[in-house]
């Protein structure tokens, strides 16, 4: 068995032991299945390893766990979406994923318990964190070349697709957010492969 | 996305999770997807983001 790890367009092959089989116009990069159970530390190096291939490469990373027989099987799996991927890879072609949470204050206090919490104060508190994750979101995906927001619990939880050389600009950007809107507790991360870009709906 | 110093490691790691088990290419066929070792993984993914909450409800 093999792991699929990633689709690019790029005939470089990666060092042994990944592999890489050309599928058309497209390549499926891969590493061997292998047992071990998924620590943090084994996700960390998968994702090290995602980083490595993504410096040389643009890339569209798969779902964890996807695994085929051997390199035939990843061919004929990827076949009948060759051109909805080729398409994918062009969207992303140069960028990088970058995620922002932003956490409220009132995420600090209990939640009130149903019935505490009138309609018009629900509404109100609703109201306000909508207001609130408009106002991290709009200039972040200002500065993206495409944006989306991801369920969650938070005021906002989005990732945004951003050119590889934007980046220093977009982190000076949530930067000065996070100055301006005190209230908010903000954590970026990245840059990521772009995993929340990679399927068609997904910006 | 290098892993820095553990707190930001761990909020890293959420982030990590969130994109490996809900992002990336979804490929159907004759594929076999490593469920049992992804179950765990949702484990430890709520005792993190708990871990994380409770971590900032101390700031």
């Amino acid at each position: 068995m093999i792991e699929l790890l990633a689709i690019t367009d790029d005939a470089t092959p990666p060092d042994p032991p990944l592999g890489a089989v050309r599928c058309g116009r497209l390549s499926v990069l891969w590493a061997p299945a292998t047992e071990a159970a998924l620590d943090a530390d084994a996700l960390w190096q998968r994702e090290v390893l995602l980083e490595q291939l993504m410096e040389r490469r643009d890339l569209l990373p798969v779902r964890l766990g996807t695994l085929v027989a051997d390199e035939r099987a990843a061919c004929e799996a990827i076949a009948p979406r060759g051109e909805e991927l080729a398409r994918a890879l062009e969207r992303v072609r140069g960028a990088v994923e970058l995620s922002v949470r932003a956490l409220g204050a009132s995420d600090d206090a209990p939640s009130p318990a149903p019935g505490e919490q009138t309609g018009r104060e629900y509404l109100r508190d609703r109201l306000a964190r909508d207001a609130l994750a408009r106002e991290v979101h709009a200039p972040l995906a200002a500065a993206a070349r495409a944006s989306v927001v991801l369920d969650g619990p938070e005021v906002l939880r989005a990732a945004y697709l951003v050119d590889r050389d934007e980046v220093d600009a977009f982190v000076a950007r949530f930067r000065r957010l996070q100055h301006e809107c005190s209230s908010v507790a903000m954590v970026c991360t990245g840059p990521w492969p772009p995993y929340s870009f990679a399927e068609e709906g997904d910006a | 996305m290098s892993a820095g110093p553990l707190a930001e490691r761990d909020v890293a790691l959420v982030d990590l999770l969130d994109r490996l088990l809900g992002g990336g290419v979804v490929i159907v066929g004759d594929i076999t997807l490593a469920a049992a070792n992804v179950d765990l993984v949702h484990v430890s993914l709520r005792a993190l983001v708990s871990s994380v909450e409770t971590a900032r409800r101390q700031l």
